[in-house]
């Protein structure tokens, strides 16, 4: 959908999925979207370097979610926010309908 | 020009470094830590220079090469012989959403250095701590705050801007009490 200004389109999911969750990690997002991780590593060192995210290490993963302090961020968010509006259900049941309230270790799922 | 790389402090090396790709047509801005050591007088000491070009980073890397500094990573640059990164942070200049259009520049010997103002590193610093609850980045705040002459109705404006009354109050008692 944004594939055209971002260009291409590991960068739009790694986007939509900050947005959605608000932090990701690269294994993390891999496995979701089922794209190499040096592939999203890539992207999200291209982002990490433009200013647009940050990646904060929480024990020996290293956490990604936007950056505060990013200059154009809240024009940036509006736009991904527009654009998730537009994703097919089944795309948004998929991957950012994902259970992130929290679950007692060791209770069946 | 005879450089000793280990022994210069942080405000030559910027000066010399500045100077340098200014006369190569390449201008930029000191951000970050190296201007609170700049503005603390090193009692806080960075040792990331980060600086804001326009100037795309393949016309940097045989400038900065001249000088020893190579291209380790996409924007890092090292010297072996000396203890400082220089990073090229994304543009724009901005604190936050808000550009920054006034610069301090700073004479040395070695040549000038386009910086941000002490307003605006103490404005630069408190955004990591508003955003990151980052006491090192509040302690360089005060350090800055009480060693130059800032605006201080300045940068309660931008705090109330930001949302951030509470830890702003913060900023001003700490400055108040301590004698950095």
């Amino acid at each position: 959908m944004l594939e055209p200004i971002f260009g291409n389109a590991t960068v739009e999911k790694i986007l939509f999925f900050l947005e959605t969750y608000g932090k990701g990690y690269a294994t993390g997002l891999a496995k979701l979207f089922k794209i190499p991780v040096n592939g999203i590593q890539q992207q999200l060192k291209r982002l990490e370097d433009g200013g647009i995210v940050v990646g904060v290490m929480a024990g020996r993963t290293r956490l990604y979610q936007f950056n505060p302090r990013y200059a154009f961020l809240k024009e940036l968010r509006q736009l991904i926010q527009r654009a998730i509006q537009f994703l097919p259900e089944k795309e948004i049941e998929k991957y950012y309908r994902n259970r992130t309230r929290p679950r007692r270790k060791g209770k069946p799922l | 020009m005879i450089i000793d790389w280990q022994k210069a402090d942080i405000k030559e090396l910027i000066a010399i470094i500045s100077d340098h790709l200014k006369k190569n047509g390449i201008d930029v801005v000191l951000v970050g830590g190296a201007c609170v050591s700049i503005y603390s007088k090193n009692k806080y000491v960075s040792y990331d220079i980060d600086l804001i070009t326009d100037s795309p980073i393949k016309t940097i890397i045989p400038v900065l090469e001249q000088l020893g500094f190579k291209n380790i990573q996409s924007r890092l640059f090292e010297n072996p012989q000396c203890k400082f990164l220089i990073d090229f942070v994304a543009p724009p200049v901005s604190i936050g959403d808000k550009p920054v259009s006034e610069y301090n520049y700073l004479n040395t010997r070695f040549g000038t250095i386009c910086l941000l103002t002490p307003t605006d590193c103490v404005k630069d610093r408190l955004a990591a701590y508003f955003f990151w609850n980052d006491l090192q980045s509040l302690d360089q705040a005060v350090m800055v705050a009480k060693r130059n002459k800032i605006y201080l109705s300045e940068i309660k404006k931008w705090a109330e801007s930001q949302g951030e009354q509470e830890k702003h109050k913060i900023f001003v008692k700490r400055c108040k009490q301590e004698q950095l």
